[in-house]
Formats: C-alpha cells, sequence, structure tokens
C-alpha cells in the first residue's frame, strides 16, 4: 500500500492512523531522543507530534512532500518550541484515554529503563550532544538531522522548508561552532 | 573540520529498536474522536412538548403559542423551567464544548471535514436556542 493509499484510508476512517503510527512513530521516537538526550521528554513530544499529525490529518495533502517528511517537520517545531520555552509540555498521557493505564505506565517504564541504558552506551554522543544543546536551534536543526540521522541535503530541505544555500551556511557555521564547543567539552 | 565531520559521522548513535508502550499509545490517540458524542433524547423531550403546544396552537382556534406556553408553564412551574431553560442552556454549552474538542481534533471550522464531524452539534445548539427563543416570546 502507498503513503496516499494510507492516507485516503485514515480519512475514511480515522482508526486505520494507527497503521501510520506503527510505521513511523519509532523513527519520530528516535530522532526526538537524539535530539534531546532524554526519554521522559521524548515521550510527551512524540506523543504530541502524533497526536498535532492525527489533528490536523485532514489536511494534509501531497505538494511535493511525504507523510514522513511531513512528520519529521513537526516533531522538529516540538523540539524546538522544548527547547525555546523549556515548558512542560501538556502531555497527551494526561489527555488520552488507555484502556488499562497502569499496564501503559509499565510498558512506559519499561521502555524508560531499555533506552537509558541505551544512551549510556553512547557516552562520545552525549558528549556531542550537550555541546550541540548550547548552540541556536537553527544549528542544531541541521547538524542533528545532517550528522545523527543520516539526511541527506534534500531531504533536510524539505524537512525545514529552506533553501540549500542556506542550509549549507548553516551546517559550515554550526560545524564550526559546535567544534569549538566540544574542544572545550 | 573534514576530520570532526569524520567523527560526527562515526560516532555510535543511541537506537530505537522495540517501544512496548507503542501500540496503546496509537489506540488512545485514535480513539480521542469519539469523546464528544451526546445523546439526542435529551432534547427530544422539551421538543416534544413545544410541537404538542405547536399542535395544540393550530387545532385549537383563538390560542397562540405563546399563550399555551404560558398557560403550561403556570400550570407546570418547575417542569417547564427544567424543559424550556436548564436543559437547552446545558445543551448549548455542552454542544460548545463538545465542537471545540471538534475543532482540537478536526482542524480549522472552515474545513469540511470539521462540518461533517460538528454538523450534529450545531444542529443542537440551533434547537437549544430555538426552543429558549420560543418560551421567552
Amino acid at each position: 500500500m502507498t503513503e496516499r493509499d494510507l492516507l485516503n484510508r485514515i480519512k475514511n476512517n480515522p482508526d486505520a492512523f494507527s497503521e501510520l503510527f506503527k510505521l513511523y512513530y519509532k523513527t519520530i521516537f528516535g530522532y526526538i531522543l537524539r535530539r534531546t538526550g532524554n526519554f521522559d521528554d521524548t515521550a510527551d513530544i512524540a506523543s504530541d507530534t502524533f497526536f498535532k499529525a492525527f489533528r490536523h490529518i485532514n489536511k494534509f495533502s501531497y505538494k511535493g512532500i511525504s507523510v514522513k517528511v511531513w512528520l519529521y517537520r513537526i516533531a522538529t517545531n516540538e523540539v524546538n518550541m522544548y527547547f525555546r520555552h523549556k515548558q512542560k509540555h501538556s502531555s497527551v498521557f494526561e489527555r488520552a484515554d488507555f484502556e488499562n493505564k497502569n499496564l501503559f505506565t509499565n510498558f512506559l517504564y519499561e521502555d524508560k529503563k531499555e533506552l537509558e541504558m541505551e544512551l549510556q552506551k553512547h557516552d562520545q554522543f552525549l558528549q556531542v550532544l550537550d555541546g550541540l544543546k548550547t548552540l541556536p536551534i537553527k544549528y542544531q536543526e541541521v547538524i542533528s538531522l545532517r550528522y545523527f540521522e543520516g539526511k541527506d541535503n534534500k531531504e533536510i530541505v524539505e524537512i525545514l522548508n529552506i533553501n540549500e544555500g542556506t542550509l549549507k551556511s548553516l551546517i559550515s557555521r554550526g560545524l564550526e561552532k559546535l567544534r569549538e564547543k566540544c574542544n572545550q567539552i | 573540520m573534514k576530520n570532526f565531520e569524520e567523527k560526527l559521522n562515526q560516532i555510535t548513535k543511541p537506537k530505537v529498536t522495540y517501544l512496548k508502550h507503542q501500540d496503546m499509545l496509537a489506540n488512545a490517540i485514535t480513539k480521542a474522536k469519539d469523546k464528544s458524542v451526546i445523546s439526542w433524547w435529551w432534547l427530544s423531550i422539551p421538543l416534544y412538548l413545544i410541537a404538542a403546544l405547536l399542535m395544540k396552537t393550530i387545532f385549537m382556534p383563538k390560542t397562540t403559542l405563546s399563550l399555551n406556553i404560558h398557560d403550561f408553564t403556570s400550570r407546570e412551574t418547575y417542569s417547564s423551567v427544567l424543559f424550556f431553560i436548564f436543559l437547552p442552556i446545558v445543551f448549548i454549552v455542552i454542544n460548545f464544548m463538545s465542537i471545540r474538542n471538534i475543532y482540537f481534533l478536526s482542524g480549522s471550522p472552515k474545513s469540511i471535514s470539521f462540518l461533517r464531524t460538528a454538523w450534529f452539534n450545531v444542529l443542537m445548539i440551533i434547537f437549544s436556542i430555538l426552543i429558549l427563543i420560543i418560551y421567552s416570546l
């Protein structure tokens, strides 16, 4: 099934959104985790990202970007809001109805343990991330997408909705600043 | 700079391979749309009374709807306040809150998906206002 078919199915039957969720939740969760380095914030931001996507899925239309790029775009905005305001996100976990809240909390706790162990295995990455988080958001976005997510110029341009020249200069200046920060660490 | 770029590419990054909470969260998010359904039947009580009084107005000469409603009000003070004021007001408030929820899920009121979801709530609000107007005549 193509993305377009899936979108049409979701428009007719919102329950089909769970298929989109299965396809991309892990990818987007990973992206947010690699930007924040914190499980709790990641879980909040990722759930908000998909809740927003669910709310606006009917407005989504193919204008040259895929659903995956669109989700990356929402997630990037959510992470940026988190960094700008450092505010507690109003979590979907508080708004949503879970059939078995205890089971959900247990699953979340197990995922947290697992991913915190995973984070600890990547010392060097965490050091770079600490440095990256001190840079302005415009550099964080491009460096994270290029070097942590392995996206090429075309994909980053689509996700951030900027032109290629701007992207190249952001990467170049961002790398310079990050190198200085990493030397200080 | 090239070395630093290479270093960034080479350092291992944390990976997310499996998330236990994923399916339950997907269910909870997709269920959020079902939160705003109100029973139509509650409004049918004042509507039925209005319809009965309208029939009385049509078939009984020299009576008006306003007269019949005031006649009913003087005989059934508490019921009339409950059916013609309290219930419609509660319905207006609840339906506005529901529309807010629908807006939250479906986006702008200008969109077709919003209207498709909210038409019933809008209808309920119109009926409730109509009942309030008729009662206050």
